[in-house]
């Protein structure tokens, strides 16, 4: 188990890395942030725009660019932001705990409702609760992430007034976004749930318990959800990027200060240094919660811990 | 309960194939392709005018013709974008999950790195480099996504490899392909299908966010997920613009999962209960 | 659990950043779609700086809300030795919001910081170059020396890089701590920066000009329009800056809201590639222009809100010539000129603009569907902002025609036409007119102010006749406001003045 794991986390770590080359090499592609940064200007010339570039370290070759960007990420200093010179670092703090806070209260409501509802459409399969269930997810399945949230700020927000329309300022503040993304992420889940649970309760043991005289309660959770438990465990570890980047168009209908409202504002201004660490932050979140995946694996399912 | 399979089968055909015809036959129904505008009759409620049955755009365009042939871009969009997916995910699953070891290591970690990578993330910034194109779009998506169909169908085979009727199969002298091909293939199929229907609609969805985000197609051309995007502004004021188009959507995407369902049972007999 | 309970303080800490403030008595909350980042006067050109910028700074002069310059930090000025040096009589008895002294060595300070190796990492400095010295000559009096006449130079004064910083706090904090933490000698001071969420600045009570009358100003950021109407309507804001045409419905309808809209100093035109293609040819340019009907657009899609042009500058501008008329609507001359150069019927046409654009995403598409109707095959592509601005047009990539917003706060043609037409310039990828040429250099060195606004329309015209453009519309500055907000008026340049404003 041990080697499993140390392998793993060296695995994990070399992804981080290949992110981190793949980022750093595409956003230069991207476009000059020295043109971005003198926008509006009056006359800019081409010594002015020199002078910006060597003012942000741009005038440097790549290797050497890419490798302060890695020894700045090692060592926890991140640099300035080319837009306004603040420190990455404080960005992030800002941002990374409202996007986990997001992602986590989301993927919790999505679970909470799923396994019940999953495993309900199950058991009574084909009849009145199995087909409504079934519409039901194919309904929040059928709309754009940012026009749920819109729809939601529509009602909540606007016309009946108990939520704040945008915003991390209040508490209250995370219920739409998070409802927004759990929405979606139910109705895949819901799915995955019903149609595991009916392949595990064909098989042999079960049917077997289930003779026994076993509760049908123990059946289900004991026995039933542990086998299925596997592909909805990948599932989620698979949902997780999918949530990072539905997360990008929920903050920014939501004007969530978050780490996907930060890059989307990177990308857009070219600002290499926050989005390098962004989306390596991000990734290195992701590569985690895989591993996380992997390890749960190995202990739901011996067989794959030992090759 | 057999009723019950049989009105859902029939539902899903009547959405999915009326749609379908709907979008073949919009060239014929509308030649102008839904781009026709008349500034002096702007947002046109709905069931006022019959030549506006469903009312009108900002720009003075028809909304019923839009829908329809809207559909085109869609479904192009959301088929060839899944297709693609599907075939290289789950090739490499079959072989990551079956051979194991150094092929299941290269695929897996290179599909860690795709994992890793936020995909709206990658789409702007390729956006950025590449421009936005409906073939971009299409490439973008299958690229992104073929991780999906490639872990889902290895976390199968993983459980499959060492079950008898494999084991049997090897034991008898079958050959690797024809165990993948016969044996693994068709185990996989539920899952695999599932994903497809679901990410067909997904992805008809997702070329209506990077609308919202500004990275869309030629706004000219209607897509539902355009009218969409473009429609969300007026949602207090015109909410016809969006949410027939959101109905298109919702039709096909119902329409699909219920063909989806029908098909994974009609293939699996084991889920005959 | 410990993972929960972090989590939860995380959300905890965040929920007293502005706790529904907007309600409260004396505040008044605006929203705007960016975080300037850095409130350093040197870092940026950003139109979401000087509208936060104006309220923390001065200039040596201030543009009113009727656009005219009047005494601001200098009580008056004078031109010396033909317009070469600049007197300026300072401001007596002024601080900055520190309580730091205001005189003639923080004028200095400020120049010599824009103009040396700080200026030089950011974009203001280029706009400032003719200034050559600033002499101190008693501590109430300063010359600005100019290395050549520039004759919109006093209005620069008035805003951006010319504002004036604060000696002492500047060289102990830096340049990055000023970034997030700047003092001034404007109204209001800065008390709160939350980093892409929100400014707070407060009522500076000594301010020059007389105490403000509110007590707090809450700047918050919120980059999607739609969701800044939902709070405007909410009424959690209080004002939504830079409302897109097509939110304007939803808040006319709500009878708490009104739109407030205002000529900007916005002009959008579609330039043409006249270097390659059909567009080549000025007869298919101007046949192009008469087919596209410019006041139905303005009438229909903007809903009135702007005017039209017929060159690439408002009525505000200096160089506008209001009997300069654009090429009327005439699809049938349109059409006969398009056959009698030679142009088949469906040749393609492409309209490039900025993807982010949602007014001009419809205004597009009116434009080809316009261009269609005269036989034209007319298609239009959204391009993502930055590569739009910094690769397809400097580089000369786009198609037929291309989105072009451009409006200097300054309001002097010059600061539009040399940009566009003379030849080698950054946003000028296709035209070389050694004729433009000499009209635009000549210009600059004119100081006699009738002579050169003649010079400047002699310039539009002869764009006009060469039909380099298809001029569509200065577009109004949109906001949508509360009706508790009162005694506001709305900036055309968007450089709120929020010294006598009040709310209920």
């Amino acid at each position: 188990m041990l080697g499993f794991l140390i392998r793993r986390v060296l695995q994990a770590a070399f992804v981080v890395l290949v992110v981190t080359l793949l980022v750093a090499w595409a956003v230069r592609l991207s476009g000059d942030p020295a043109v971005m940064l003198t926008q509006g200007a009056g006359s800019v010339t081409a010594k002015d725009l020199a002078n910006i570039r060597t003012g942000l370290g741009l005038d440097r070759p790549f290797s050497a660019q890419y490798l302060g960007f890695l020894g700045g990420m090692l060592t926890g200093d991140m640099g300035r932001s080319f837009i306004g010179g603040t420190s990455v670092g404080l960005l992030i703090r800002h941002a990374l705990p409202l996007t986990i806070l997001l992602a986590v209260v989301s993927l919790a409501l999505s679970i909470a409702a799923s396994i019940p509802l999953g495993i309900h459409a199950a058991v009574k399969r084909g009849g009145t609760a199995d087909q409504v269930i079934r519409i039901l997810s194919l309904v929040g399945l059928s709309f754009p992430n940012f026009w749920l949230g819109l729809m939601l700020v529509l009602i909540f927000g606007i016309n009946l007034g108990w939520l704040p329309p945008s915003g991390a300022g209040e508490v209250s503040g995370i219920v739409m976004p998070a409802a927004t993304l759990a929405i979606i992420l139910t109705a895949t889940n819901v799915r995955l749930v019903r149609s595991t649970m009916l392949d595990t309760l064909s098989q042999q043991y079960i049917m077997v318990a289930r003779s026994k005289g076993l509760k049908q309660r123990v059946v289900l959770y004991r026995h039933a959800l542990r086998n299925c438990a596997i592909p909805l465990v990948t599932y989620i570890g698979l949902q997780f990027g999918g949530l990072i980047g539905g997360v990008v168009v929920v903050e920014r209908v939501f004007n969530w200060p978050g780490m996907g409202s930060l890059a989307f504002d990177a990308v857009s201004s070219r600002d290499y240094p926050v989005l390098q660490a962004v989306v390596t932050v991000l990734a290195a979140l992701i590569v985690t919660v895989n591993l996380a995946v992997d390890v749960a694996y190995g202990l739901l399912d011996p067989r794959i811990r030992s090759e | 309960m057999r009723r019950f399979k049989k009105l859902e089968f029939i539902a899903g055909i009547l959405l999915t194939g009326t749609m379908v015809l709907l979008v073949m036959f919009s060239g014929l129904l509308f030649p102008d392709g839904g781009e026709a505008m008349d500034l002096s009759a702007r947002l046109a409620r709905p069931g006022v005018d019959w030549a506006h049955i469903l009312g009108t755009d900002p720009i003075g365009r028809d909304v019923l013709a839009r829908v329809i042939v809207g559909g085109r871009i869609s479904l192009l969009v959301g088929v060839f974008s899944v297709t693609g997916a599907m075939v290289v995910g789950t090739i490499m699953g079959l072989v990551a999950g079956y051979y194991g070891k150094f092929w299941d290591t290269i695929l897996m970690r290179w599909a860690d790195v795709q994992l890793a990578l936020p995909f709206i993330l990658v789409a702007m910034t390729f956006t950025a480099i590449l421009g936005a194109d409906l073939w971009n779009l299409i490439v973008f998506m299958a690229i992104s996504q073929w991780v999906q169909y490639a872990r889902v169908v290895r976390g199968s085979v993983l459980t499959l490899r060492d079950r008898e009727f494999v084991q049997s199969a090897r034991s008898f002298g079958v050959r690797d392909w024809n165990i993948l091909l016969h044996h693994l293939l068709p185990n996989v199929f539920g899952p695999v299908l599932i994903l497809v229907t679901l990410n067909v609609a997904n992805n008809i969805l997702l070329e209506s966010s990077l609308t919202f985000l500004g990275l869309g197609i030629d706004p000219i051309i209607p897509s539902w997920g355009g009218m969409l995007a473009d429609g969300r502004s007026y949602m207090q004021t015109a909410w016809w613009i969006s949410v027939f188009p959101g109905l298109a959507i919702m039709a096909t995407v119902l329409g699909l999962n219920l063909l989806g369902d029908w098909l994974r049972d009609f293939l699996d007999p084991t889920a005959k209960v | 659990m410990k993972f929960r309970n972090r989590l939860l303080a995380a959300c905890a800490a965040t929920a007293f950043i502005w706790p529904m403030a907007a309600r409260a008595a004396g505040t008044l909350t605006l929203a705007q779609v960016q975080d300037p980042a850095s409130y350093d006067p040197i870092d940026t050109f950003l139109l979401a700086w000087g509208q936060i910028g104006t309220s923390i700074f001065d200039g040596l002069v201030q543009r009113g809300a009727d656009m005219q310059l009047k005494p601001a930090l200098a009580t008056s000025w004078e031109m010396l030795d033909n317009n070469m040096r600049i007197r300026f009589k300072l401001r007596d008895g002024v601080t900055f919001q520190n309580g730091e002294k205001f005189d003639a060595d923080a004028v200095k300070f400020t120049f010599d910081r824009l103009l040396g190796p700080d200026g030089a990492k950011g974009p203001q400095q280029s706009n400032y170059t003719a200034i050559s010295a600033v002499n101190v000559i008693d501590p109430l009096m300063v010359d600005i020396v100019l290395k050549r006449p520039d004759p919109v130079m006093l209005t620069k004064l008035a805003g951006y890089g010319a504002v004036i910083v604060p000696p002492k706090y500047l060289s102990r904090v830096g340049h990055a701590e000023f970034a997030i933490h700047p003092i001034g000698t404007g109204s209001f001071k800065v008390v709160d920066y939350q980093p892409k969420v929100s400014i707070t600045l407060d009522a500076y009570p000594a301010y020059w000009g007389g105490a403000p009358k509110l007590d707090h100003v809450i700047f918050r950021f919120i980059a999607e329009p739609d969701t800044e109407v939902a709070e405007l309507q909410a009424g959690r804001i209080d004002i939504a800056i830079n409302v897109p045409i097509s939110l304007t419905g939803t808040i006319a309808k709500d009878p708490k809201l009104f739109v407030a809209s205002v000529p900007g100093p916005t002009v959008t035109v579609l330039r043409f590639n006249t270097a390659n293609g059909v567009t080549k040819d000025e007869r298919v340019r101007k046949a192009m222009i008469m087919g596209v009907d410019r006041t139905a657009i303005i009438k229909s899609i903007l809903q009135g809100n702007g005017t039209e042009v017929a060159s690439f500058q408002g009525s505000l501008s200096f160089g506008y010539d209001p009997a300069q008329k654009p090429l009327p609507f005439d699809p049938a001359k349109a059409r006969a000129l398009l056959k009698e150069a030679g142009i088949a019927a469906g040749t393609p046409v492409q309209i490039d603009f900025r993807g982010n654009d949602a007014t001009f995403r419809e205004v597009a598409q009116a434009t080809a569907g316009y261009l269609s109707a005269i036989g034209l095959k007319a298609g239009v592509k959204p391009y993502e902002q930055n590569l739009f601005t910094n690769d397809i047009i400097p580089n000369g990539k786009t198609a037929e025609m291309f989105q072009f917003g451009w409006g200097g706060w300054t309001f002097d043609y010059d600061n539009t036409a040399y940009l566009m037409y003379h030849s080698g310039e950054h946003w000028n990828p296709y035209d070389k007119d050694p004729a433009l040429d000499k009209m635009l250099e000549d210009q600059r060195s004119i100081t006699d102010r009738d002579t050169r606004e003649k010079a400047l329309q002699a310039i539009a015209h002869y764009v006009a006749d060469h039909t380099l453009e298809l001029p569509l519309y200065n577009i109004n500055t949109i906001y949508g406001v509360n009706k508790r907000v009162k005694n506001l008026t709305p900036p055309a340049d968007n450089r709120f003045l929020l010294n006598d404003v009040t709310v209920e």
